[in-house]
This record gives structure tokens, sequence and C-alpha cells, in this order.
């Protein structure tokens, strides 16, 4: 043990998915242990895993118990444990598009269903974009193209995104068919480092209030301060996106004035309910045709204040004075490393550390990384001051 | 004869360090440039508030000759909250580095540590602002893309939207000389663009009255910025190498540029006061018990918010010219 090294323990309950464990650094070894696994021997439990960072990214070296139970040892290759840092705008993960072995579909629903002829590897809450999704030169989906979609994953080849695609305008996608096999998508592996922001609205209510869904999460809290973009599209009938009257420029009543809302429910990670009556507005449109794609502009949704005084309420088992939250997916709340703020303010999300992944031993396929869900895991995370060689 | 050379007479020592530094490539940092800046006073919590008046209803309707007031108004605000957080980083260097090393080590470790800090501050404002401001996708161009490539009734087009909100322009204009191919420049919002597009902005078509202007072709230099390309229109563009660009994320799988447009306190950058930006050294003196290790860090604190949501757009675009490597 030398003076500068860093040292962090903790446990957590395993939810079956990967796990992030936020730290001040990034270590470059991790032990863990299964508790319930170690207590309870059974097969294809895994009680105890290492990772060192010269064995690279994503894996472990774990022990398992076998049919008898007995413990034997094996190696994770593949969703192991992996460190990150998540502090730069932009970073995105593997391209998913045709190969000699990958495709993948779109098809005409709401909300569209995209399904993979592999294992996508995404989770519920992740975001992704999309590129190119031409079927022919004239017909496809591209209108959803470059936006951040939310993926609510159903399989694992197939997961949904909040957009309706079932309009006259759109035509399903299948990379195995499309005109030279264009079309992918990719995650984007930290989209929000800073929040609240602008998200792009996928569909709109209208009503004595009004409730706008968003494409990806939009973290706001009630008593946000909002505005509304929403672009004109020429010679779209009926007019698209939606009524030019939920639109900040100046209005006629003060001019130069901008129109705000605010938000007076969260009803979960991409819907939030605003004091605006619009009532008579005309519907929200994306039956947008393919030709006009190029220079399209999107409605968007974005914080500008907020009116609250008071920090994040507290709940039973939660921090004192908890900090800021954001939400991915659902209603489900990620607390962010900060201290205490006022609800709504603007507020950083940076972090590293690492994650436990949901990997499976080489050859048993059975076995999961971090546990079956209720499993208490207990971690150690190193960062050495000597690594010899 | 023997004539003695350095293959048997050599120097007895073979290396003489260069009497300076190489220069470090280091971006332009345009960000921190054009953001209000403001202290978060001492022991004043978390959270920066910032307030702002509505406008009143102006008073358009006559009084008659009723002789009772009209109904009073209520005045508005909007609050805006920003989170401060806190940021550092340093190195550790042993005591024989110090001792043994010709070249000032602790010297340019603390230019480094010290140019990384002011980097971050400029970074963390980058990614904000692309996180947190609406967007409009550039239609201008011709490559049918989405957005497009920049054209010439793109920065018409978010120059028009900042005008219509109201933005306060950063320049006045430059008027006209009588110097050969020279232009008058107008008064002007920024654009934080990326150098990866200066080709692009060179390859702008003209129309109209509006067309591409060189820094290099203003009448006078004395008000331009150093990294100022040139102007279109009511925006004048400064470019950096760290620009943000969302690299295969368009419709047809191109690299994104954020083209950040924007007026005067539309963005804030907080700092805490009578604590940020902070270079520390410590003796080896304060390590272990044979005080071997020095060192040096640096850490800040800073906020931010977009204080004028009207008077900024982030203007998407792609690229016309393919990027030479």
């Amino acid at each position: 043990m030398t003076e500068y090294s860093r040292m962090a323990k903790g446990r957590f309950t395993s939810t079956g998915a990967a796990q992030i464990i936020n730290l001040p650094f990034k270590p470059d070894y991790v032990e863990m242990v299964n508790v319930t696994a170690a207590t309870t021997p059974a097969q294809n439990g895994v009680p105890f895993a290492t990772w060192d960072a010269n064995d690279g990214q994503d894996t472990a070296i774990a022990n398992y118990f076998n049919a008898t139970p007995v413990l034997s040892s094996g190696a994770v290759t593949s969703g192991g444990i992996s460190t990150f840092s998540a502090g730069l705008l932009f970073q995105f993960g593997a391209t998913y598009q045709h190969t000699g072995s990958t495709d993948f579909s779109i098809t005409k629903a709401s909300p569209a269903v995209v399904t993979t002829t592999s294992a996508h590897g995404l989770k519920s809450g992740d975001v992704v974009i999309f590129q190119d999704l031409y079927q022919t030169s004239t017909t496809g989906m591209p209108q959803i193209d470059g936006i951040p979609f939310t993926v609510t994953v159903t399989s694992s080849t197939q997961f949904s995104i909040p957009w309706n695609t079932n309009q006259s305008n759109y035509t399903a996608f299948d990379s195995s068919t499309s005109t030279n096999n264009v079309g992918s998508f990719k995650q984007v592996l930290y989209p929000y480092l800073y929040a609240p922001g602008v998200s792009i609205i996928t569909g709109i209510t209208t009503g004595t209030t009004t409730t706008i869904d968003t494409t990806d999460a939009h973290n706001f809290v009630v008593g946000q301060e909002v505005a509304i973009r929403m672009p004109t599209v020429a010679g779209i009938t009926p007019a698209a996106w939606g009524d030019s009257r939920y639109n900040s420029l100046p209005n006629s009543t003060i001019p130069g004035s901008p129109i705000y809302a605010y938000v007076i429910a969260v009803t979960d990670y991409n819907t939030v309910v605003l004091n605006i009556n619009s009532t008579g507005y005309t519907a929200y449109n994306s039956n947008i045709p393919v030709a006009n794609v190029s220079g399209l502009q999107y409605p968007q949704i974005v914080a500008v204040g907020d009116v609250n005084t008071g920090g994040v309420q507290i709940s039973s088992g939660s921090a004192l004075y908890p900090p800021p939250f954001i939400r991915p997916i659902g209603t489900t709340t990620v607390n962010t490393i900060n201290g205490p703020a006022i609800q709504g303010a603007f507020f950083n999300n940076t972090s590293q550390g690492f994650i436990i992944g949901s990997g499976a031993l080489t050859g048993l396929a059975s076995t999961v990384l971090v546990g079956a869900v209720g499993n208490v895991i207990r971690w150690r995370a190193f960062l050495h001051d000597m690594t010899i060689p | 004869m023997s004539i003695t050379t350095t293959g048997n007479l050599g120097p007895m020592i073979l290396q003489s360090l260069a009497p300076s530094m190489l220069y470090v490539p280091t971006p332009s940092m345009n960000y921190i440039t054009v953001c209000d800046k403001i202290s978060m006073p001492a022991n004043g919590g978390t959270t920066c508030r910032f307030m702002r008046p509505r406008a009143l209803t102006p008073p358009t309707v006559q009084l008659g000759n009723s002789g009772i007031d009209p109904p009073a108004q209520v005045p508005q605000r909007d609050i805006i909250d920003a989170q401060m957080a806190f940021f550092g980083t340093g190195c550790i260097i042993n005591e024989q580095v110090i001792l043994q090393d010709q070249e000032g080590v602790l010297a340019w470790v603390s230019e480094r540590l010290a140019v990384s800090m002011r980097q971050a501050e400029d970074l963390i404002l980058r990614d904000y602002i692309v996180s947190a401001a609406s967007q409009l996708n550039a239609g201008g161009g011709s490559n049918g893309d989405n957005p497009t490539n920049l054209g010439i009734t793109d920065f018409s087009l978010v120059a028009t939207t900042l005008d219509t909100n109201n933005a306060y322009k950063f320049m006045s204009g430059i008027e006209g000389m009588d110097r050969f191919g020279t232009g008058p420049v107008r008064s002007a919002y920024f654009m934080l663009s990326s150098t990866e597009l200066q080709s692009d902005f060179d390859s702008l078509v003209s129309t109209g009255s509006v067309s591409f202007l060189s820094q290099w072709n203003y009448p006078t230099n004395a008000s331009a910025l150093p990294t100022e390309y040139g102007s279109v229109a009511n925006i004048r563009i400064l470019t950096s190498s760290e620009a943000p660009v969302a690299r295969g994320a368009s419709n047809l799988g191109n690299d994104v540029y954020y083209n950040t447009v924007l007026g005067k306190q539309a963005v804030t950058h907080i700092n805490q006061d009578g604590y940020s930006m902070k270079l520390i050294y410590r003796d080896p003196y304060y390590s272990g018990m044979l005080a071997q290790n020095a060192t040096l860090a640096v850490k800040f604190s800073q906020a931010q918010a977009i204080t004028q949501d009207t008077a900024i757009r982030n203007l998407l675009s792609t690229r016309l010219t393919s990027l030479g490597v």
C-alpha cells in the first residue's frame, strides 16, 4: 500500500441488470462478492469475481458453482466489469447495422418497434440515435434520423422507441432489404451530463392543460419553467408539428415578452403536463413526408428556469439533503453525485467509476456476473500507485 | 598523418536541451470568451439564482373620461437556478525528478495544469450549451442531408430568430473604408464553430446582399478577436478545433457540427467567490515520513446557466467539403 492509492468499498442489491458504481476515480482493480450466492451455494451462482485493467474492459475472472454444487472458475469476456468516465458529450457505442450476420427492422407502429437479428445489448433507459433509415431513396423513415430516443427493451433482440411511425408518410424499414442495405443505430453513452436540457417533442395532448411527450428523458421537475419551440414545415397539411401559439417568440399581448409555461405534473421520464390552455389548438402532426427531411426542423421543449425555492424532497430511506436527480426511464430516479440544490436548477451530472455487467461466464449462459434480482453484492475497488509490469 | 575526428575523440556529453520548450497544441477557448461572468458569494449555499423581470403590458388603451383607473398589473419575474460543481486534478512528482531533471519540471507542469483547468472550464460550458440550448437544423445547404451544410440563408435565419427575440448583439458594426478588397461588417452576434467548417465558410455562395467576409477583409481588424474567421450577415464567426462535433450523427451518417449562435447574456459562467481557480503546490515535506513526493494541483468550481434562452441557438450543420486530415 502506497501513499496515493485509492480504495473504496460498498454494497448494493442486484436488480439483475448492469450496476453502475460512481466513484471519485476510475479503478484499475475490482473485487466483488455475491453474499447471497456465496452463502447459499447453488448451480450457476457466481459468488466471487475480480477484474484487472490489464485484462481489458468488460471482462472478469469469476468463480461459479457447478451442478454438484462445487466451486469452479471461468472467465467473463463480455458484460463483465468495466470503468467509465462520463465527462464529455458525444460518446457513442458501437454502430449496429447490416453486416453478414446482423440486421434490424423498424415497424410501422406507435410506439415503433425495433427488432434486431442479434442481441442489441441495450437496456431500458438507454438512448440511441438512428441514421440513414431510407428503405429506398423516397421511402422509409428518415424522419426520425438523428433524434435521441430512449429505448424500452422488451427482449434481447427487440425494443421500442417513443415515436408514431404508423402514419402514411412512414414505410417499414429493414436493413436487410433497404437499398444498399443502409441504416444503422448506435447508443448515446452519456446523454444526460447536464440537466435539465432540451428535448424533442414526440406528442402533444391539447386541453385545458397541455401534455407533452418527449423522445428521451426531459429531467424536468414540477415547477420547472419551460419554453416550446414549434418550427414550421412548408407545404404540410395539416400543419406540422403543432400550433404556432406554443412558441416562445414574442407574443401579441406584450411584444417582446416570451411565452413560457410551468410544469404542473411529471407523469414519467418523457411526459410532463404544462399549465398551457391549448383548447382549440391544432393537433400535433408528425406525419412528415420523406421529401421534407433535408433541413427538417424538430419541435423542442427546453428548460428556461424554475419557481422552486427548496431542495429535492426526501423520502423514506433517502439522504436528508438529497442531490438533484435524473429520471432516465419510467418514474425511476437516479441521484447525481452532487450536493443538494434547488429543484429545477441546472446541474452537472458528470461522473466516473465502474460498472458490474450482467454478462455470463464463457460456456455457462445461465450464470450472471451481477447476480440475480435481490442478491446482495459487496465490492471493493482500487487504484494502485504501483503496477508491475 | 593522423586526423583526430569525433570518431576517436567524441564529445563527452552528446546532448544539449534546446533553449525553449516546443509549443503544446491547444485549442482556442471560445465558450468562456462569450459568457457573462459572475461570482457566487462566499457562504452563499449551493445554488446561484438569477432573476429577470418580465415585461409589463404597455398601456395602449386610452383611459377615456370616466375617471376610473384601469386595473393594476401584477409584476412577474423569471427565476433561473444553477448548482455549483467542483473540479480538480493534479500531479505527484518525486523529489528525485525535481532534483535531477534539467528542464524545470515544476514550472512546466504548473503551466500545463493551469491550461488544463482553463480548458475544462471551456469544455464544461461547451457541453452544457450543447445539452441545454435549443436547436435549429441547417436547411440552406445543398448536400441533401439533415441537417444540411451551412448555407447563407441559415445565417440569415438564425440572426433573424435572435433579432426577433430581441437579443443583444455583442459587436457594433465596422464602417466601410476606402481600402481595396474590404467591406463593412454588420453589428453582430457571435457564432462559435469548428475549424473543420472553415473551408465551408470560404465556399459559401452569396445570396442577395449577404455574403461571407473573411476577417482579413474587414476594413480594420482592431475589433476582431484572435479566433475570428469572418462574418456573414449579422454573425461573426469564431472557430476552434474543440467546437462540438457529433461524429456520424446526421440523417445520412455524417458529422453534425453544433454552431452556437448567441447574444449578450445568453450564457453565464459562475465561479465560487474566494475559492475558484487555485494552483496548489505542496512541498515533499508534506508527504510521507521521508518527504519524497511533491504535489502540484489545480482545483476550481463553476456553475453555468443559460440566462437568456431566447438569445441562443445551436445551429446544427453537416459539412459540404470533405475534410483533409
